[in-house]
């Protein structure tokens, strides 16, 4: 008997399959080797780490996390996300600019380059880490697009694929209504922490992080943080975020992380960093007051949380 | 035969004191432990009566043992809340938590528990067995409060309410069964 290892196998096929490549296309080629280097660590620009914020570590951060479309549960997603295919992944960006497009994730890297932003988050359910996200500024991407003067808002959908997403496959009975759907004003949208992250830790996002693309707004609480992209769209109202249009209540859609506004059911004055047995105390904007403040100066926050 | 349940039912706080360490969110794995620890063993506790009507099996000597250990997990949720969530602040505990719904409705289920802890023993018991019935009202208590603790309420919250349902119910029809013979 003789029997070829499977990682042999696999190689030889992946082998054959360059070869007809060649035979046929140089795009084909291109394709199958984007396949091969899609686990490769990520080139970026460090972050010089001003605030000195201590990351979580990658174990912490990678099994503790809230992704409906998978699971409520906090580590059910890292084990129901393995077989999640996130590439190749296209997002479309729509609305208000001036060219409709879709653009491939790596295409996105190719076109705005890749930064390290170490960064604090926080979630409305008390609990926070520091992530070192890689990606990059959210305006960067918005410069490219160029909204129109209608452009008041963005908006942000995560990916609806019910043969990707279990919870989005139970219909009715799923436990928050799909696609999950984000928004932010376009100063917001715009402020130069506005991140849009496909990495972390120098490695591409893993699928229970939101791979392969998602949005990171350092001063709100975690839900606005959208994951696993799929449309961008600049659009003129305020949209209904999805956790607003759960309990309008209880969440808004600014989102604001702020100490002195309680959540309804739970106070938010500290907050529980991930590996703690004691609590910190939670800081307005998350820390970030004197980049953003000024977007609220008038507002009252306790009427727009 | 009471040591091994007694055992048995203090196995997952062995698990938490392990796990303690390397746990990635501390506090919200002890409120998890203790709380459905004590809602599963609250479920338990009213098990032997329904045995005994449905299938007369008599394990009714297990519920003052069974009770007394939801107690203990119930005990132990609550310091939770005071000493690691709230860190002793008992200002914000009385100006801030207790007014929260979910808080204040697990506050009141625990001292129905607690009441009936305190009077299980032989003499209190035999004066104040008539109000252990209020096990149901701390029983439908503590199910709120884990349902409303939950950001959207999940498998574990749907489920307990459905086996609490099922035990309430056969109460309930038992209780009809009686009223229509007499």
């Amino acid at each position: 008997m003789n029997i070829t290892p499977e990682a042999l196998f696999e190689a030889r096929r992946h082998f054959l399959k360059l070869g007809a490549g060649a035979l046929v296309s140089s795009t084909a080629i291109s394709q199958l080797l984007a396949d091969t280097l899609l686990d490769m660590s990520l080139t970026y620009t460090p972050d010089p780490n001003p605030l000195k914020l201590s990351p979580n570590t990658f174990e912490q951060i990678t099994n503790y996390v809230n992704f409906y479309e998978f699971s409520t549960d906090k580590t059910a997603p890292v084990k129901l996300s393995q077989k999640m295919k996130t590439d190749p992944w296209s997002v479309g960006f729509f609305g208000d600019i001036k060219t409709e497009q879709m653009l491939r994730v790596d295409e996105l890297i190719a076109k705005f380059g890749l930064e390290e932003r170490i960064y604090r988050f926080r979630c409305v359910e008390g609990w926070s880490m520091v992530v070192p996200w890689i990606g990059f500024p959210l305006y960067k991407l918005l410069d490219y697009l160029e909204p129109n003067s209608k452009a008041k808002y963005v908006k942000f959908t995560t990916r609806h694929d019910p043969a990707l997403f279990p919870d989005q496959a139970k219909g009715i009975f799923a436990s928050i209504p799909h696609p999950y759907v984000e928004g932010l004003r376009m100063d917001e949208a715009r402020n130069p922490l506005t991140f849009i992250a496909v990495g972390m830790y120098g490695k591409r996002l893993l699928p229970q992080n939101g791979a392969p693309i998602r949005l990171v707004v350092p001063w709100k609480y975690g839900f606005k943080s959208i994951k696993s992209l799929d449309l961008i769209e600049c659009v003129e109202s305020e949209p209904l975020n999805t956790w607003q249009a759960i309990d309008a209540k209880e969440y808004g859609f600014y989102a604001n992380v702020n100490p002195a506004v309680d959540h309804p059911r739970w106070t938010q004055s500290k907050e529980r960093l991930l590996g703690k047995l004691t609590k910190q105390a939670t800081l307005p904007f998350n820390g970030y007051e004197k980049e953003v403040a000024g977007f609220y100066a008038g507002m009252d926050l306790r009427k727009f949380f | 035969m009471k040591a091994l349940l007694v055992l048995l039912a203090l196995l997952p706080l062995g698990f938490a004191y392990f796990k303690l360490e390397s746990a990635i969110d501390p506090i919200k794995m002890l409120y998890n432990i203790t709380g459905v620890g004590a809602i599963t063993l609250l479920l338990l506790s009213l098990v032997p009566s329904t045995c005994k009507r449905i299938c007369s099996l008599n394990f009714l000597r297990y519920r003052k043992t069974i009770g007394l250990l939801s107690f203990a997990y119930a005990l132990l949720h609550v310091s939770v809340f005071i000493v690691l969530d709230s860190e002793f602040d008992f200002i914000t505990i009385f100006e801030k938590s207790l007014k929260k719904p979910f808080i204040y409705i697990g506050a009141i289920a625990f001292i129905i528990l607690l009441f009936m802890a305190l009077t299980s023993f032989k003499k209190l018991f035999a004066k104040f067995s008539k109000y252990h019935k209020s096990v149901y009202v701390a029983l439908a208590l503590a199910l709120l409060h884990s349902f409303w603790a939950q950001k959207v309420a999940g498998v574990f919250e749907y489920s307990v309410v459905a086996v609490g349902v099922g035990l309430l119910g056969e109460r309930v029809w038992a209780w009809k069964a009686l009223h229509v013979k007499n």
